[in-house]
């Protein structure tokens, strides 16, 4: 079937999209923030001596690593409100699904990577009378951060093509705006290719760019 | 803070339909894995190929469906694709053509990981002894890959496994979408969507466990 492209309805709605993807990556980029606090608290209990406050760190990483997102944003959006008695906007929902999903995956990029340092470090640290939180500062993280970046990056990728599920909330990031303008203008094939080449580029770009900290990082260090 | 009363007897009440459901997630899992477990492995052989009539379709393949979100996949499928084609597809062909494309992307580069681990020292023997290529990769280099393959394959499964809940979106009947249809008609939002989190749990926390102890096994092995 002979099908007539005609772009002309995304060039003239590129500045909503533009705004959409703007909006795409402010939500991505809080939930980054939030997630990488989160998941750094969420390792430090996991690695806690205190077996309750690891046990309980245990259950809402293994939880949250093996639900889908999408339940999570349904959960925080419709569910959650009734129980705080507050409404929640679909930022804020999709906000907290987000961070909250992605702190339990980088939870565990932490703890391995703090868990991958020989002991033998912790032992030469004691041994100079160093205090743990000291030891942990000055010795073991400079030296897990560097194996933590990679991995930490890619799930930062992982979650900005989570975000589209915002969509679903009627968040307007660039997915949502998309589906509204194709409504609107009756051509979803170029609408839709047009977002997916957007955010294709974005992750991508992104992808290149950590090739070449991946490379430094492996230069610095053997 | 305000007192709620939990109902989960209402939500258990329907559980058919949320049986229905799993049913539905649990075909698109498997036709999606299936497919990609297969079509993964060509696509791999072609990505890790020196030949760039090969290599750059394979190349450009994966990355554009590991490089975008699934959701915008499934959503192209369904609203774009028939207008470039003419076919009308249904809302469960839409996904699982999605989500099959989608895992073989990600499978490719799980093979092509697996069979470059494989030291040319092993190539090299088979073609010694006159092997063809397939044969070789049949006989010798698959059989050695695949076992480091298997966690990173499950852990592929899981993911798959909780993709399946975003073909909701394109209104196919499975698990997510029967419990949005229940929220609504039940006014029970919280009990519905904590009951199908949980559901899902435990039918994609075995696939994690399985993992964990494999790798652990591999890793006991010395990793070969």
């Amino acid at each position: 079937m002979r099908y007539d492209w005609d772009f002309s309805p995304v060039w003239r709605n590129a500045g909503p999209l533009l705004e959409g993807l703007g909006n795409t990556l402010w939500l991505a980029g809080w939930s980054i923030l939030l997630g990488l606090g989160l998941g750094l608290a969420l390792a430090l209990l996991r690695l806690s001596p205190s077996r309750i406050a690891s046990v309980a760190a245990l259950v809402v990483i293994e939880f949250y690593r093996n639900t889908p997102p999408l339940v999570h944003f349904f959960w925080y959006f419709f569910g959650l409100p009734i129980v705080i008695g507050v409404s929640m906007s679909p930022f804020l929902a999709a906000l907290l699904a987000l961070s909250v999903q992605s702190g339990a995956f980088f939870a565990e990029i932490f703890r391995g990577g703090i868990v991958s340092i020989e002991t033998g470090q912790w032992e030469a640290g004691r041994a100079l009378g160093m205090s743990e939180a000291r030891l942990m500062r000055r010795i073991i993280l400079p030296q897990a951060v560097r194996r933590m970046i990679p991995p930490l990056m890619e799930r930062g990728f992982e979650l900005v093509k989570t975000t589209a599920l915002a969509a679903t909330l009627a968040y307007g990031e660039l997915l949502y705006r998309a589906m509204v303008i194709a409504s609107t203008t009756y051509r979803p094939l170029e609408v839709y290719t047009a977002v997916a080449v957007l955010f294709f580029l974005v992750l991508f770009l992104a992808s290149l760019g950590m090739r070449r900290v991946e490379a430094v990082l492996a230069r610095g260090h053997r | 803070m305000m007192d709620y009363e939990f109902d989960f007897a209402e939500i258990l009440l329907n559980s058919d339909l949320l049986l229905r459901g799993v049913r539905l997630t649990v075909a698109l899992w498997a036709i999606a894995f299936g497919t990609a477990l297969v079509a993964g492995l060509f696509l791999g052989i072609a990505r890790g190929s020196p030949r760039a009539l090969l290599n750059w379709p394979a190349t450009a393949y994966i990355e554009v469906f590991r490089n975008t979100p699934v959701l915008i996949q499934l959503v192209w499928f369904y609203y774009a694709f028939p207008v470039l084609t003419g076919l009308q597809t249904s809302p469960f062909l839409a996904a699982s053509l999605g989500l099959c494309l989608n895992s073989s992307a990600y499978c490719a580069e799980i093979y092509r990981g697996g069979l470059q681990s494989i030291t040319a020292g092993q190539w090299e023997a088979g073609r010694a002894l006159g092997m063809s290529y397939w044969t070789l990769m049949r006989r010798i280099i698959l059989p050695q890959a695949i076992r480091r393959m298997v966690p990173a394959f499950t852990n592929r499964g899981v993911e798959l496994a909780k993709m399946t809940s975003i073909a909701s979106v394109i209104t196919v009947h499975e698990l997510m979408q029967e419990a949005r249809t229940l929220a609504t008609q039940s006014f029970l939002p919280l009990e519905t969507f904590t009951i199908v989190a949980v559901i899902y749990f435990v039918l994609i926390y075995p696939g994690t466990l399985v993992a964990s102890v494999i790798e652990r096994r591999l890793h006991a092995k010395g990793g070969q």
